[in-house]
């Protein structure tokens, strides 16, 4: 059996018998943001433009690498757009230049922003 | 169900407070460019974070009670899920279906989604974090009694252990036993026996003793 055989057999979502750490009951809050992101999700699948089983491949297609370093809602928001751009319903271009504008909102308005 | 007092006002202070980081930018870009395109509207993500928000382990537990009290609605539930917790008023917002597992002497069930994070999110809620997490969906396939051991449940070797691995089309909830001592309980004292990983199959329903214990 070669080192790579594991990495054909098993693509990274795919652990289900595999060893593993003893289990720690962790769980928080979602953050705002978080919410939103898991929101967009459903949103996309009602409409039929991403839904779950793709939502997941677009995670496992991400790599191990990101996978493993990115929290769950990173994982998600990032394979969202990637699928949005091979599907051409969004270009890099335009989300590169929506973040710069949202970044720059953001700095406008949060000094002065109040709850 | 009455209204919680402590989550009514808004906690607004603190999202404004920090800047974003890079993914909270991506999100409410790749968000506005899809209401800009006119592909989602800009009221949907607010209206499916009420949503969220509305489905908590209690419509969970409401089920579960149900069941237990009367017979013929569980031979209904066990049929079919979905359309059991519908009777019961509880919508699901997602084309899933539902397959409700009966615990009894002889068979104790556990749900897992060793793939992602799938679960009955319209009678759940969103899972916590250590369902999603590598060390529970690898393991609870595996060596479930082991997993079952480290939420402190022991369940005696006569016991057959099924795991149900859900997917995203099927999700899995799981029906404890009804507690002892619980004869003449109306449905809402059952119900607040009824948590979250009992339905999830980590730990068995609270007993009333338990319940009353300072």
């Amino acid at each position: 059996m070669t080192e790579t055989r594991a990495l054909v057999e098993r693509l990274p979502n795919d652990i289900g018998g595999v060893k593993s750490a003893p289990i720690q009951q962790v769980e928080h809050e979602l953050l705002p943001w978080e919410k939103r992101c898991h929101a967009l999700a459903d949103v996309l699948d009602f409409h039929k433009i991403i839904n779950t089983e793709e939502k997941r491949r677009g995670v496992e297609a991400l790599g191990a690498e990101m996978v493993n370093a990115l929290s769950y809602y990173e994982r998600w928001i990032v394979a969202f757009a990637n699928i949005l751009f091979q599907r051409r319903v969004l270009t890099p271009t335009e989300v590169a230049r929506k973040m710069d504008e949202v970044a720059a909102r953001s700095d406008d308005t949060s000094p002065v922003a109040k709850a | 169900m009455h209204e919680s007092n402590e989550h009514g006002h808004p906690h607004a202070e603190i999202s404004h407070t920090e800047r974003p980081g890079y993914y909270e930018i991506m999100e409410t870009a790749v968000r506005e460019l899809l209401v800009e395109k006119q592909l989602i509207g800009a009221g949907e993500i607010r209206r499916q974070i009420e949503v969220l928000d509305s489905r908590t382990p209690a419509l969970g537990a409401k089920i579960v009670a149900r069941a237990w009290l009367d017979p013929d609605f569980k031979a209904r539930l066990l049929e079919n899920g979905r359309a059991g917790c519908e009777e019961l008023g509880i919508s699901f917002y997602d084309d899933t279906g539902l397959i409700v597992l009966e615990n009894t002497e002889k068979v104790h069930n556990l749900i897992v989604c060793t793939l992602c994070s799938c679960y009955p999110r319209p009678v759940l809620g969103l899972p916590p974090d250590w369902y999603k997490l590598k060390p529970y969906r690898s393991r609870a396939v595996s060596e479930p009694r082991a997993v079952l051991a480290e939420f402190g449940t022991i369940i005696p070797d006569d016991v057959e252990i099924r795991v149900s691995d859900s997917t995203s089309m099927v999700r899995y909830l799981v029906l404890p036993r009804r507690p002892e001592g619980t004869e003449g309980f109306t449905e809402e004292q059952l119900a607040a026996l009824v948590t979250r990983d009992a339905m999830i199959g980590v730990i068995p329903a609270n007993s009333p003793a338990a319940e009353n214990a300072p």
